[in-house]
């Protein structure tokens, strides 16, 4: 189980959540739809990553986060057909560890990344990725991969 | 009427891998109910076990979202396209988890005391305690706290169920010999309060993974059995801010205190330095009433369940000392050591260090010569020339013994080594071969032939004579 990663994707993301601090920083991962995406082993090779605005009010961005379903939509309806999908997230947490928290886990779906970065005084100083178990009950970490 | 219902990413692995479905259907409900049935498995993914939505999932109608028409009731007609969009949220927030009404009847008898009431026993619900071991102090102490509605408790331990474990580690049972300790706690736990969250952490606590694992956690209670984890248990806990519930056993008799408050001391303002190794025993070696653990750990989630509540004095400062066969308390103060190397306001460790080294335990690089129970037997056999010494306490000497042994307890040797004859040739046993190999570089250091036996006499009791009882 792992997600693959480019210089590219990484920067963009450490650059939304540095900059979002001390708010949180999110967006979604975008890349080819594995033949085994539900499976506990498969892979992601992440080609795209897409900043989008926090949707909370302000004064819960600092440990919240929430991307608009209409933006969500649109983006699925721009790759349909393509074998390309919204197959992860990202956010961060700011200042705390970059281990999902119960809000995490109540609203995370299958099969996807939830690829966490925990900024410290406006620095990324860790990232940790999970993928949730299929009954929902919690998460597995899985390894980063950092190609090219 | 055919209606297309479309799947964002996520969920298409639950549908064949298909985008889109197409259902005949007149309402939503209608048209996701029959989604259903082709596809059960998203069936459990959207919908909770109580038949609604999940908090992740809207529903939208060509442009709206279902919730602002008519919800499941929406009527749909041909060419309309249903979208299932997640909601996709989370963050650092922990939300705070309100009790059900099913868990105020459990904790009525909490509830009722204004020391704890509803909002005390939320605080427990959102607490997290992390127990340092699933053995004789973690059974007890995981227990009370799981009973207690302590919402998360973690457990670190990678042992499996020994036979001889259930003299007093009563979270596990005859049944779960040979299996995971972790997995036989969780079973157990959740069979007393199926509320809490149990994490368990199969590996061992070391350098490197301590401070991450202790900073999920609320409270860190120590169940150690052995000096090189229970330091790294103590600096983890000062670097990462949390307090240690400390207890420790020794035969009959016990110690508890809580180190690492704010302005409390730590275990090394109380012990700066491990005992040289071999010294003092462990439970294996030495032997330990069953019941003392138990007195220890529920006595260690006393103090847990203080902390998480803010109630009572925390025994930080003192050190309660436990004396079984007196039945006696006593309390010592314990200050905070203003040189301590991790908690004072100039540490010289900031991060774990390398403790099988602190703790000396990796000296014994220097090879010892040794021989196996079946060298020792054809000696014996042969009736060669040689004194044997045995290195354990007198009443292990009791349980068991090799005919025609002499007895100098390890501890004891420092002071006796005079007894034994200089010329002579000295083999030397223990129970398992640990505390003797210790002998026999000392009894070399000081100009004798000492030769150590492999195993000990449990190898002897195995190999050589099954009449001798392994304890």
């Amino acid at each position: 189980m792992s997600l693959k990663l480019n210089r590219a994707v990484e920067a963009i993301a450490a650059a939304t959540c540095e900059k979002a601090f001390p708010e949180e920083g999110c967006g979604l991962l975008i890349g080819p739809i594995p033949e085994n995406f539900e499976a506990p082993g498969r892979v992601l090779a992440i080609d795209e990553a897409r900043p989008l605005p926090n949707g909370w009010d302000a004064s819960a961005k600092t440990n919240k986060y929430l991307i608009d379903p209409k933006t969500l939509a649109r983006v699925e309806a721009e790759l349909s057909g393509t074998g390309r999908g919204v197959v992860g997230f990202f956010h961060s947490h700011p200042t705390v560890p970059a281990w999902p928290s119960p809000f995490d886990l109540t609203m995370a779906m299958p099969c996807c990344s939830y690829w966490i970065l925990q900024v410290k005084d406006g620095k990324v100083a860790d990232s940790r990725s999970w993928q949730r178990t299929e009954d929902g009950r919690s998460f597995i970490e899985e390894e980063i991969v950092l190609e090219g | 009427m055919s209606i297309d219902i479309r799947l964002p990413t996520a969920l298409r692995a639950f549908a064949d891998k298909q985008e889109k479905v197409s259902v005949d259907a007149d309402s939503v409900g209608d048209a996701l109910e029959k989604l259903f049935i082709r596809h059960e498995r998203l069936r459990q993914q959207l919908l909770s076990p109580d038949g609604k939505l999940r908090s992740f999932v809207n529903v939208y109608v060509n442009e709206d979202d279902a919730r602002d028409k008519q919800g499941l009731a929406t009527p749909v007609k041909d060419g309309d396209t249903i979208l299932i969009v997640p909601a996709i949220a989370g963050g650092s927030a922990v939300l705070e988890l309100e009790l059900t009404t099913a868990e105020k009847a459990r904790y009525h008898r909490h509830l009722i005391m204004p020391e704890v009431g509803a909002e005390g026993q939320k605080k427990l619900k959102n607490a997290s305690v992390l127990c340092v071991g699933a053995g004789g102090l973690g059974s007890p102490l995981a227990l009370y706290l799981a009973a207690a509605g302590v919402g998360r408790i973690g457990i670190v331990d990678f042992d499996t169920v020994d036979e001889s474990n259930l003299q007093r580690q009563i979270i596990h049972d005859t049944q779960s010999v040979g299996t995971s300790k972790l997995k036989s706690a969780e079973k157990r736990l959740k069979g007393l309060n199926p509320n809490v969250a149990v994490e368990l952490h199969e590996t061992r606590l070391t350098s490197a993974n301590a401070v991450e694992l202790f900073k999920r956690y609320d409270v860190i209670a120590d169940g150690t059995d052995n000096f090189a984890t229970r330091y790294l248990v103590n600096d983890a806990c000062v670097l990462t801010g949390k307090p240690n519930a400390y207890g420790s056993i020794f035969r009959f008799e016990g110690q508890l205190s809580v180190f690492g408050l704010k302005d409390g001391p730590c275990y090394r303002c109380l012990y700066p330095e491990p005992p040289p190794p071999g010294l003092v025993p462990n439970c294996a070696e030495a032997g330990v009433l069953g019941v003392l653990p138990g007195v220890i750990g529920t006595m260690q989630a006393v103090e847990a369940l203080k902390l998480i509540l803010g109630i009572g004095r925390p025994l930080s400062g003192r050190l309660m000392l436990y004396d079984a066969l007196e039945q006696s308390w006593r309390t010592l103060k314990v200050k905070k050591d203003p040189a301590c190397p991790v908690c004072s306001e100039n540490p010289t460790i900031k991060a774990p260090i390398d403790y099988e080294a602190f703790c000396g335990l990796k000296e014994k690089t220097v090879s010892i010569p040794e021989i196996s129970v079946q060298d020792l037997k054809t000696k014996l056999d042969k009736k060669e020339k040689f004194v044997l010494l045995d290195v354990r306490e007198p009443h292990e000497y009791e349980i068991a013994k090799i005919p025609g042994s002499t007895l100098i307890p390890l501890g004891k040797l420092p002071e006796r080594f005079g007894e034994l004859d200089k010329g002579a040739k000295l083999i030397v046993h223990c129970k398992m071969g640990g505390r003797s190999a210790k002998a026999v570089q000392f009894l070399r250091e000081k100009g004798y032939d000492a030769t150590n036996v492999a195993g000990g006499i449990n190898a002897w009791s195995e190999s050589i004579d099954p009449s001798v009882p392994q304890y």
